[in-house]
């Protein structure tokens, strides 16, 4: 059912992308978009909480908070706030559909990863997920008129740790994918909060339109 | 400097040489020092790997040595490992050796230095050792980067059990480092400054992700940490055998035990190798494997089992004859053939095996999950067998199982079929059992029969035919068809004998008939009865044998308590059994059941011989009868229970307790025993052990005293509840001789009541005619006789009323005379009012001659209650009273003086009267009924036997102004003429 869920989100921004004749605009499509994150966030704690007990101590702890250490490759959530601010709506799209991108290439190399076949379908649905939240990112910014980010030759993020990266490393990276990931998440439901009002048309506007009607 | 060294090489070369002679013409031992001794570092295993060479050896030369090799930690003072190292050393030969460390090496600088020995046979003399080589460094921290904190060894393997030392390096020099294994802290010794190794002893598997070890700098932030990896430790396959279905291909098996898989260990691989064809196969599964048979008809096959992973290998072998691992594929198409009622014949296929390869196959027959039978076929393809003794109407499942005959390994897999055997007619009669009774006067038998069991019904029952033949009438015969699954019929009978076929019928046939007889006489006949023990098994009946030709018995009863409708159970016996356990799951203790042996004749009629009733298990009894007492007396009292029946109690009753509480300080009449009830009360108890006599006399007791009974029944097993006990209070001694006394008394009153009614006519003449007839009245002679001779009698007919008088009568109103026997002042306050009103006044001509009637009984009476206004004079009266109130005037002014002081006194209502002289005065309760009831005329209407009173003494004289008199009325209400 909830793979059935992802494919209609998958598709429900291509929709009023392509129908822009008689449109209610990007508005739809964003508050989809921004349903999206809030669903995925929600997976996403489950499938953490999993997958963290899957680590071991001290990665299920609540408290952990290691360094940064091999996890500087990951595209980072946390921003200044006024810079996020002053973001206008195309780079913030922009720096949305880069992050999930990087972070979902991350996410399935993660899957491969995993040992057990149920952490493995757990891995994949909410790749799918995020999958669509991807596609959904990409409707949001077609309906604008934006282009996406095509990425640099060469630079495409790829699961390959060096043979110099101890297991060790490699959990500290996977516990903070899952930690940018939910940071992300919360970002983008703030990102797409703030440009759902910004595109809703003023309430003023349309009392005068009516009142010019009924004139 | 450069003359002393060449000066020094000189010598050395001198020296050399010399030693070279003395070891090849003395043959002599000579110190060969170790040289181009390096030393490097595998940190994966953790090993310190050495190799170097001895240059000294000559040419072509072979010597076993030894060498001495020293590690030192940290320093080369702290040595920690000393180890001799023989091998055989060629002249220029690079040599190997590995050491491997169980600190980390990572964690700490290692130093190597080695002498050597020859140690060779050839050489006779004890050698001795070369100088040490100088120190080789190895330090691995050289390879560690700039963090802060580094813990080792990382991503180590190691098995489970294993003894691990981990080790961190810190580069900041901290001392408040904290070690954590899976979350929990760990503690270890402090090597160096910087430098603390932890050992983790017995390590368990965990999880295939691996251990988490890590260090961290409390509230710095900085943290290091491995993962250890600990497998599991990898098992030898067992039950490792192989065998095959067409000798064309092998199948091998294991048990392969523990996955050894983690995420840095793949799991453990399995290899099969056959030593005789030299090959060998990686298998693809973790407990099995095929082996295709080379078509060069190979027969002995020897198969070595390699299981292994990163850490060990492990390895099993057999060796066997291919013919001797035949296990046969799964026989097909069973199949049953020609099925009757009692034979069958099943039909099989098998999968061959080579060429002209014979099976041998096993067929077992079931019925209700049990083999039956087991029977053995050899077969090559296709297998046949007939099966026979089977019983009708049964399933069966028959399933074969085939072996290779040329050498018994392995049975198959077993191949099931279900088939049913056909119907055959019942085998035996059904068991019938007959019940007399008589309804409406006529014989009616009710017939039972038990169902026929499955073995003997040989298919479904679908109808019992029942065939009544009058045995007075043979001609007659009746035929009934009755529906399975009934099991019993009625049949209404005359005073004729009968004898009744009974047989089941199901599609094949009738089963045997049952024939019993029964005659019209229901044979109530009186038998001995006894009782029978009930025990956990049943009940076991016994009975006396009848003398005579009994072909069996039949014991008889009732499933189920008394009261309820009976189930009717029986138990056919042979004519030489005399006793029997009956068992039913419907018995119940404290149930009496009755059973009835039956004695079946020659004839097949039943004669009732014995009743016997017993229980299951005794209890005592949970009602006491319902006690009725009577003929209660001072000093005794009757208790009788004659409804309460034994029959129906819970045991067998053998009598009953009359239990009485005596008053306080009484002592138990002798007959009676004292005891103690439960709730401590002392009580006299008498036994009745005759459980037929229902009543009790309870005598001795104390007059006027309060005791109390119960009476309750007893079973071997106990007494009834002894809860309610029945209060009597035994009467007055004397009663009953105030009884003796008041009884007649009562009874001589009646009888003069008898007399004074039957003579209540002659009283009445006598006493009170009903009609005032003067002369009739014994009271006129009497006055006659002794006051006044002149008076006479008046007819009321003769009397002409001249006047009538007007009474105003105010409602409610009258006069309240206190009586005629009151002083004369006190009279004066009761003359009525309304005499103003009086008409006569004017019309008044003075007093007359009249004449009055006067009844004295009546006046007597009425002085005492005086309610009619009626002021009576006695005889005795003086007449002068009368004389004032003749005169109107006298009477006028006399009232309305006594009205105006008697207003208050006399009561409104009463203010007023009427006259009249009466003839019965009204009830002294009118008087007090007059405030509500205020009195009616017709009360005063009446008449009284009146007396005629002379003129003169009606007109007294006036100053005389006592009180009012009826005669005073009389003369101003009737003038007489």
């Amino acid at each position: 059912m909830l793979a059935c869920l992802c494919t209609v989100l998958w598709h429900l921004p291509a929709v009023p992308a392509l129908n822009r004749t008689g449109d209610p605009g990007p508005g739809p499509s964003i508050q989809k978009t921004y349903d999206l994150t809030r669903y995925l966030e929600h997976q996403l704690r489950s499938l953490a909480g999993t997958y963290l007990n899957y680590l071991g101590p001290p990665f299920n702890e609540p408290d952990f908070n290691p360094p940064r250490l091999g996890a500087e490759t990951l595209p980072r959530a946390t921003v200044d706030l006024e810079v996020w601010r002053s973001l206008n709506d195309r780079l913030r799209l922009t720096q949305n559909y880069e992050a999930y991108s990087h972070l979902l290439c991350y996410l399935r190399g993660l899957n491969r990863q995993a040992a057990t076949a149920e952490l493995r379908r757990s891995l994949a649905h909410f790749c799918t997920s995020l999958q669509g939240l991807l596609g959904s990112i990409a409707g949001v910014m077609a309906a604008l008129g934006y282009p996406l980010p095509q990425p640099l030759p060469g630079t495409e993020p790829t699961w390959t740790p060096g043979p110099a990266h101890s297991d060790f490393l490699q959990k500290m990276d996977d516990f903070w994918l899952l930690k940018e990931l939910q940071t992300w998440l919360w970002r983008s439901a703030k990102d797409f909060n703030r440009l759902k009002k910004k595109m809703q048309p003023p309430a003023a506007a349309v009392t005068l339109h009516l009142e010019a009607h009924g004139f | 400097m450069a003359l002393f060294a060449v000066f020094q090489t000189t010598f050395l070369l001198a020296l050399l040489s010399l030693r070279t002679y003395e070891s090849e013409v003395l043959s002599e031992p000579l110190p060969l020092t170790p040289e181009s001794l390096k030393v490097s570092v595998n940190s994966t295993c953790q090993c310190l790997h050495l190799q170097w060479t001895v240059h000294s050896l000559a040419y072509h030369q072979e010597l076993k040595m030894v060498f001495q090799i020293q590690i030192s930690r940290f320093k080369t003072s702290n040595v920690i490992w000393v180890e001799n190292y023989s091998t055989t050393v060629k002249r220029n030969q690079v040599l190997h050796w590995s050491w491997e460390s169980e600190l980390p090496l990572e964690c700490a600088a290692h130093f190597i230095r080695m002498r050597s020995m020859v140690d060779d046979a050839r050489i006779p003399k004890p050698g001795f050792w070369s100088n040490w080589s100088s120190w080789e460094e190895a330090d691995a921290q050289n390879m560690l980067g700039h963090d802060p904190l580094f813990v080792f060894p990382k991503d180590k393997l190691v098995e489970e059990g294993s003894n691990v030392t981990i080790c961190y390096v810190s580069r900041i020099h901290q001392d408040n480092i904290s070690c954590y294994l899976e979350g929990v802290q760990i503690y270890g010794e402090q090597l160096d400054r910087s430098v603390s190794a932890f050992e983790l002893k017995n390590v368990s598997f965990i999880r295939e992700k691996g251990t988490n070890v890590f260090c961290k700098v409390d509230q710095g932030g900085v943290l290091g940490g491995i993962v250890l990896f600990v497998s599991k430790v990898l098992e030898e396959p067992k039950d490792f055998s192989c065998e095959t279905q067409d000798l064309k291909t092998l199948t091998c098996t294991w048990d392969p035990g523990s996955d050894t898989g983690l995420t840095k260990q793949p799991s453990q691989s399995y290899t099969l190798f056959e030593s005789f064809s030299g090959k060998k196969t990686l298998c693809k599964h973790r407990n099995w494997c095929d082996w295709q048979v080379a078509q060069d008809s190979q027969e002995t096959f020897n198969f070595t089992l390699l299981a292994e992973n990163y850490l060990r290998k492990r390895s099993v072998s057999i060796l066997f004859n291919l013919t001797q691992r035949v296990h046969p594929m799964t026989p097909y198409n069973l199949l049953p053939k020609n099925v009757g009622a009692t034979k069958a014949t099943m039909t099989w296929k098998v999968h061959s095996i080579g060429n002209n390869s014979t099976l041998l196959c096993q067929l077992e027959l079931l019925a209700e999950g049990k083999v039956i039978q087991q029977s053995n076929v050899s077969i090559k393809v296709n297998g046949e067998y007939l099966l026979s003794e089977l019983e009708p109407d049964t399933e069966y499942v028959a399933r074969v199982r085939c072996a290779y005959t040329n050498h018994f390994w392995k049975w198959s897999e077993l191949i099931s079929q279900k088939f049913n055997t056909a119907e055959a007619a019942p085998s035996e009669a059904p068991d019938v059992w007959r019940n007399l009774k008589l309804v409406s006067g006529h014989p009616t038998v009710s017939l039972f029969w038990k169902p026929l069991s499955k073995v003997h019904a040989n298919g479904k029952i679908l109808f019992y035919n029942v065939i009544v033949e009058n045995l007075d009438k043979p001609s007659r015969f009746e035929v009934l068809s009755i529906p399975a699954p009934a099991s019993s019929t009625e049949l209404t009978l005359d005073q004729c004998s009968y004898q009744i076929h009974v047989t089941a019928h199901n599609s094949v046939g009738p089963s045997p008939a049952s024939v019993i007889v029964v005659s019209g006489d229901p044979g109530n006949e009186e038998v001995e009865k006894g009782r029978v023990n009930g025990t956990e098994d049943g009940f076991s009946v016994s009975w006396k044998p009848q003398s005579g030709d009994a072909t069996g018995y039949v014991v008889e009863w009732c499933d189920g308590p008394q009261d309820l409708p009976c189930v009717l159970q029986w138990k056919n016996l042979g004519p030489n059994t005399t006793s029997t356990v009956i068992r039913s799951g419907a018995f119940r203790p404290g149930v009496r059941y009755n059973f009835r042996i039956y004695g079946i004749s020659t004839r097949r009629m039943a004669h009732l011989l014995e009743k016997k009733a017993g229980y299951l298990e005794e209890l005592a009894p949970s009602d006491n009868p319902q006690v009725v007492m009577s003929k209660l007396t001072s000093r005794s009292f009757t208790l009788s229970w004659k409804d309460y029946s034994t029959e129906s109690q819970p045991g067998f009753i053998q009598g009953y307790h009359v239990y009485l509480k005596p008053k306080a300080g009484e002592q138990c009449h002798p007959a009676f025993e004292k005891t103690v009830l439960p709730e401590d009360s002392v009580c006299c108890k008498y036994t009745i052990d005759n459980p037929e006599q229902k009543t009790f006399v309870v005598e001795n007791l104390q007059p006027e005293s309060v005791y109390e009974f119960i009476v309750t029944p007893y079973t071997s097993v106990g007494e009834g509840p002894l809860d309610a006990f029945t209060k009597v209070t035994t009467l007055d001694e004397y009663s009953h001789t105030l009884i003796h006394i008041i009884l007649p008394m009562i009874f001589c009153i009646l009888i003069v009541m008898i007399i004074c009614y039957l003579k209540s006519q002659w009283l009445k003449e006598k006493c009170y005619p009903d009609s005032p007839n003067p002369y009739k009245s014994s009271v006129l002679s009497l006055i006659k006789s002794k006051e006044n001779p002149h008076l006479t009698i008046m007819y009321v007919n003769d009397c002409v009323p001249d006047a009538i008088e007007v009474i105003n009568k105010p409602e409610g109103s009258k006069i309240q005379f206190l009586g005629t026997r009151k002083s004369p002042t006190e009279t004066e306050f009761t003359k009525p009012a309304y005499l103003y009103l009086l008409p006569t006044e004017k019309n008044y001509s003075g007093p007359g001659p009249c004449i009055c009637f006067e009844n004295f009984t009546y006046n007597q009476a009425a002085s005492d209650f005086a309610s009619c206004g009626h002021f009576p004079v006695t005889p005795q009266a003086p007449r002068h009273q009368l004389g004032p109130l003749t005169s109107p005037e006298n009477l006028l002014k006399a009232l309305e003086q006594n009205y105006m002081n008697s207003l208050g006194e006399i009561p409104a209502g009463e203010a007023n009267l009427n006259y009249v002289s009466q003839l019965a005065s009204p009830t002294s309760g009118d008087k007090d009924s007059l405030p509500t009831n205020p009195p009616e005329p017709a009360l005063c209407s009446e008449y009284k036997m009146q007396t005629a009173i002379p003129l003169g003494l009606a007109s007294a004289p006036p100053s005389e102004n006592s009180s009012l008199s009826s005669t005073t009325l009389l003369g101003q209400g009737e003038h007489c003429r």
